[in-house]
């Protein structure tokens, strides 16, 4: 039970469990939007961790971790590019919102009764 | 440590079934898309790991090639949607 063991294996646990729940978040989320919102939470929170828990693991001067760090990289540069260029593409085409989303454009949920069964604000 | 990297990658194809069930239900093409690049991503991280209990370098390659191709495959679907392909 070496310090790099156990460091590497708490990231990978928090790498896991942050993928588990943006995984759940996409399967449960009800629209587009805030499953891309999960998307990137998995990416951020789920896959440095793990790739940090790689470069820990396998030592910092490997193969392992030079490819681990690139694909960190990779990761950070295109995943924010990615979610918000396929949330414009699909702002455009009209994927609709959750009738349960407040947005600027729509105006705010009115204040009496929130879960309303009018429908929301028209 | 290398068992260790085998339960790892494990869990992170574990973690790809509710991506796999939104992918096989998703409403619109960009749900599916966004379930296809987490999935992607998931499946990168566990060929990571699955290199490093291997062993064997080559399929670190493999995670590198899948992380960027998959990225570029949601932003070429971004613009097919959005307006024409070329």
């Amino acid at each position: 039970m070496s310090v790099q063991l156990v460091a590497a294996a708490v990231l990978g646990v928090v790498g896991l469990a942050f993928s588990l729940s943006g995984a759940v978040g996409i399967l449960r989320m009800p629209d587009l939007y805030t499953r891309i919102q999960c998307s990137g939470k998995t990416a951020t929170m789920g896959a440095l961790p793990a790739l940090l828990a790689i470069v820990v693991g396998a030592g910092w001067s490997t193969t392992y971790a030079d490819r681990a760090l690139l694909v960190a990289f990779l990761v950070v540069l295109l995943n924010p590019t990615s979610a918000h260029a396929l949330a414009r593409a699909a702002y455009k085409v009209g994927v609709p919102q959750s009738p349960r989303a407040v947005s600027a454009a729509r105006g705010p949920l009115p204040q009496d009764d929130a879960e309303g069964g009018e429908g929301g604000p028209q | 440590m290398r068992e260790l990297a085998l339960w790892a990658a494990v869990g992170e194809l574990l973690v790809s079934v509710p991506l796999l069930v939104r992918l096989a239900r998703g409403p619109s093409v960009c749900d599916r898309v966004i379930a296809v690049n987490t999935w992607s991503l998931q499946v990168t991280l566990a060929l990571l790991f699955f290199s490093f209990w291997a062993q064997r370098t080559i399929y670190l390659d493999v995670a590198i090639w899948s992380a960027s191709f998959s990225y570029l495959g949601t932003l070429v679907w971004a613009r097919l949607l959005e307006r024409e392909l070329l």
